[in-house]
């Protein structure tokens, strides 16, 4: 049977990965230490935003007309960095005339949604709620 | 950047599955079989859905 750790507590820690977790994504668990995991939900997320942006996808405001459009802003704000930089990455702005605009919408979305995956487990490590193998980096 | 629809599916599937594969799993062996299980499954199933809506899309 594998072996597996938990954390001490550390309350400051995990609030502070979480909000930088949001911020840049695999930043709270790089902060927590855990290199691999970081380096892959950087990538996971950043790979998703990035070619959600250069699809020319639908990045939603604060100020939504409907209840789709705020759903729509939740998830894109779990972006972080990439949420506020999506004009200066995509300065044509959205084209959703198109369907690959469409797709663009659905990856720069799921980007939010994954990064606040991530960020929720950052918080469970640094809480010392979730039970990680040795090797769990 | 013009990507068609199943070059996105691929990124979509390829994203989600490495990020659940450590969100949900310890050991790089689990990761690894977790990961291309899941990306395989994504990979089935929007398929096969294709597939079952093709005859009405005409």
């Amino acid at each position: 049977m594998a072996q597996t750790q938990k954390n001490p507590i550390n309350p400051a820690l995990a609030l502070v990965a979480a909000a930088a977790g949001w911020l840049v994504p695999g930043l709270g668990h790089a902060l927590l230490q855990r290199w691999s995991k970081a380096i892959v939900y950087f990538v996971a997320v950043g790979m998703l935003a990035l070619v959600g942006l250069w699809m020319r996808g639908n990045v939603f405001s604060s100020n939504a007309a409907d209840a789709f459009d705020m759903l729509g802003f939740l998830a894109d704000i779990g972006s972080g960095i990439f949420y506020f930089l999506a004009h200066t990455i995509n300065p044509a702005g959205a084209d959703v005339s198109r369907a690959a605009g469409d797709y663009g919408t659905r990856l720069f979305a799921t980007a939010g949604v994954l990064n606040f995956l991530c960020v929720l487990e950052a918080l469970q490590i640094g809480f010392g709620s979730k039970e990680e193998g040795q090797a769990a980096g | 950047m013009m990507l068609n629809h199943f070059q996105t599916m691929v990124i979509f599937a390829l994203a989600v599955s490495l990020a659940f594969a450590f969100l949900s799993k310890n050991n790089l062996n689990e990761r690894l079989r977790y990961a291309v299980w899941a990306f395989l499954a994504f990979m089935v199933v929007a398929i096969g859905i294709g597939w079952l809506m093709y005859p009405f899309s005409r």
